[in-house]
């Protein structure tokens, strides 16, 4: 069959799918955003208990593998009690790792405020929760708004993986294409043109939107 | 900023809460109005999904006919990797094993296994014509030939208990990896299920040709039987009953179950019961 | 079944974990190689004098990088060999795994050769330095050591993605511990063992990339606060 026959036959499950993939990663970037900011705050906090915390939780999932971590919240995590569905498994495993690299990234931004932001905020007297949420983390989102881009991209290749504890998403119904027509260059080609289409045409120029209303908001931007 | 932060852990909140799964048991579950869950691998004909997940394959369809003479109705259907089978049901992620499973003294000690379903044997695919002269594990050692199978499949502990060397095996992910690895060569010859082997060679046609199942030792005919928790006794008890009652008058189940190549032939024999297959096999 | 952590099956399956360890590191290492050479192939394949092949490079950089590994994995083990091209599994895993991190330490290469200083470019210029020349003596030496710490949080990367070549059959870590819990049907102790393994190599790992990072910068002239 031709490559039409096989979209008019099969493309229906695969945009079902999609629809999956899509809702695994939205709800994963929220966590991963939450995650990523509390963290790093964390990371930077005065007291040695919180900023342990905060280092070893970024340590432990920056250092193993997200495979790894999603099959252990799948089948071994049941044991300890926390018994999630499919779907919340593979978000809370995505979040959890992505937040890692995103609370370093938060905690770089963080840092790169110009010092003189942090005197002037002490000269007016404020208090120093004042002064991180009024002052400090507003001007973070110009500079760490690039490497959560590429983090976002990267979260949104890494749904894929959630396939493997029977998440039926993309790559699940490709796989399942696959392995009863063994059309194996349409079913999957098509799966990475998807992708493809929706990080390059879709994330990436939202992404773009963003760090452009960040640099605006800050008054890095064009007036 | 503070609103995004609000909405977002709403929206979570209702992801994961809305997800937990409980610990009551089976019957308790359903009778809570929970739905049953089906867990399989892809394998064809045994048990597979449809465009719409729907449960196919003659495992299947002796599964639902079953739960359709104990009053179930709905049902959901979750595909899993082989191997994470057992271990899926018993992290509580399905309710029964669909994927048609041999009723092994291993699995026994994990599992419980309902009365048997059919009685099955194994078959090794080889090229056409059967260039090595390859029919069972004996000419696998023989020959050094690397032999293909499922991970989690019955065929690894066979090969293990007959002497197959593990440098010469190969281990793959479930059917699809085993013919994805006869196709590209990667293998001199497949173990698995007879019908598995007679699908292989269905599918490419006659490149590959499924050995006779006579040729394996006899120890290989087995057992099928459906899997669950072994906290889940009174909805095995009560599945055991019914399934008696269809094999009794086994007419509808064959026809469904005879789409897919199941047939009298398949009718386990009333000597080779659960008890017995637990304790031999 | 039992539901605690069993120690007894821990130390039993312990020593098959190891082995695959092996392969693991080797996979990986043989992997980034890969992707080191293909990274500069790409990166080439961005300069040419001919627009075209330019455009074509980029975009499929572009392709490779924005869609998922594991579907790569699937697409070269599965349809290769129906065009006649049979590797196997390891083959097609070093292949994608280096093609795939290629188009990632292209960008690597990319932002180390721009972070030379320009005035670099023009005193080659005014000497009248050939491009080679140029490249050979001046920018490169200066651009390497700029690129290290990048590759160095690559090849971390890419020993965490070698779980992945288990889904097409490559018998590395994550492969042994699934075949080794669906022989027994216990996953609770080889999936802990093997996060502990990963914990145990990629810690050290990745705090001397970190170190190497931050003698890189001290050579550079920044400092971190």
């Amino acid at each position: 069959m031709n490559y039409l026959e096989f979209l008019s036959e099969h493309g229906v499950t695969l945009l079902f799918g999609t629809v999956t993939t899509v809702k695994v990663f939205v709800c994963s970037f929220f966590l991963f955003l939450i995650i990523s900011m509390i963290f790093g705050l964390m990371r930077l906090s005065k007291n040695a208990a919180i900023q342990g915390i905060a280092t070893v939780y970024i340590e432990f999932f920056r250092g193993t593998s997200l495979l790894v971590q999603l099959f252990w919240a799948y089948y071994v995590l049941p044991f300890f009690g926390v018994s999630l569905e499919a779907f919340s498994a593979g978000v809370l495993a995505l979040g959890l790792n992505f937040g890692a690299y995103g609370a370093e990234v938060v905690r770089a931004g963080i840092l790169a405020v110009p010092q003189g932001q942090w005197e002037a905020a002490h000269a007016l007297n404020f208090t120093p929760a004042k002064r991180m949420s009024r002052i400090i983390i507003p001007q973070i989102f110009p500079i760490i708004l690039p490497p959560i881009s590429n983090l976002t991209v990267e979260l949104l290749k890494a749904t894929a993986l959630v396939a493997l504890v029977t998440v039926v998403d993309l790559t699940f119904e490709a796989r399942q294409i696959n392995s009863i027509t063994w059309l194996s260059a349409q079913s999957f080609g098509t799966a990475l043109l998807i992708y493809y289409i929706m990080a390059r045409f879709a994330l990436v120029p939202f992404l773009r939107w963003l760090e452009v209303v960040a640099a605006r908001k800050v008054g890095l931007g064009d007036h | 900023m503070t609103r995004f932060f609000k909405v977002a852990t709403v929206l979570l909140a209702s992801v994961f809460t809305v997800s937990s799964v409980q610990a009551e048991t089976l019957t308790e579950r359903l009778a809570n109005g929970d739905k049953l869950r089906l867990g399989f691998g892809t394998a064809v004909p045994w048990a597979y999904a449809g465009d719409n997940g729907e449960a196919l394959g003659f495992v299947n369809a002796i599964a639902l006919t079953v739960l359709e003479e104990m009053g179930i109705e709905e049902h959901e259907t979750k595909v899993f990797e082989w191997s994470g089978l057992i271990p899926g049901i018993n992290a509580n992620r399905s309710d029964m094993i669909t994927g048609g499973m041999y009723i092994l003294k291993s699995r026994c000690e994990n599992i419980n296994f309902s009365d048997p379903i059919g009685v099955f044997g194994d078959a090794m695919l080889v090229p056409k014509g059967n260039p090595k002269n390859i029919n069972n594990y004996q000419d696998v050692i023989d020959t050094g030939a690397k032999l293909v199978t499922g991970t989690g499949f019955n065929t690894v502990e066979a090969a293990k208990k007959y002497g197959v060397p593990d440098s010469q095996m190969l281990l793959v992910e479930g059917e699809v990896g085993i013919l994805a690895a006869m196709k590209a060569g990667r293998a001199d010859v497949a173990v698995q299920t007879f019908f598995g082997a007679k699908e292989h060679e269905a599918k490419t046609g006659g490149q590959f040709e499924v050995t006779d199942p006579k040729l394996m030792p006899k120890e290989t005919l087995n057992v099928v039987g459906i899997g669950f928790r072994k906290s889940d006794e009174e909805f095995r008890q009560a599945f055991n009953a019914a399934l008696a009652k269809v094999m009794a008058s086994p007419d509808t189940m064959l026809e469904r179950a005879g789409k897919y190549g199941y047939d009298r032939a398949q009718l386990p024999p009333p000597s080779m019961t659960t008890e017995w297959a637990c304790a031999t096999k | 079944m039992e539901i605690g952590f069993r120690w007894d099956f821990a130390y039993e399956i312990f020593p098959a974990l190891i082995r695959a360890t092996g392969n693991t590191i080797l996979a990986a290492g043989i992997g980034y190689l890969i992707a080191v050479f293909v990274g500069l192939v790409f990166l080439l394949g961005q300069k040419t004098s001919s627009r075209i092949l330019n455009m074509i490079t980029r975009e499929i950089v572009e392709f490779i990088r924005s869609t998922p590994l594991l579907i790569q994995l699937f697409f070269v083990y599965f349809v290769l060999p129906q065009f006649g091209i049979t590797l196997s599994a390891w083959v097609c895993g070093m292949l994608t795994i280096g093609l795939h991190f290629g188009t990632y330490l292209c960008e690597v290469y990319r932002g180390a050769l721009e972070a030379v200083p320009k005035a670099q470019w023009e005193a080659c210029r005014a000497l009248n330095f050939s491009n080679a020349y140029a490249y050979r003596r001046i920018i490169l030496p200066q651009a390497f050591p700029i690129a290290i710490p990048g590759m160095g949080n690559y090849l971390v990367g890419i020993f965490k993605d070698t779980p992945l070549l288990s889904t097409i059959g490559v018998a590395e870590l994550f492969h042994a511990a699934t075949a080794v819990g669906g022989y027994n049907y216990r996953y609770l102790e080889p999936y802990t063992m093997v996060g502990v393994i990963f914990l145990t190599l990629s810690i050290p790992a990745a705090m001397w990339v970190r170190r190497l990072e931050k003698r890189v910068n001290k050579a550079q002239g920044k400092t971190t606060r």
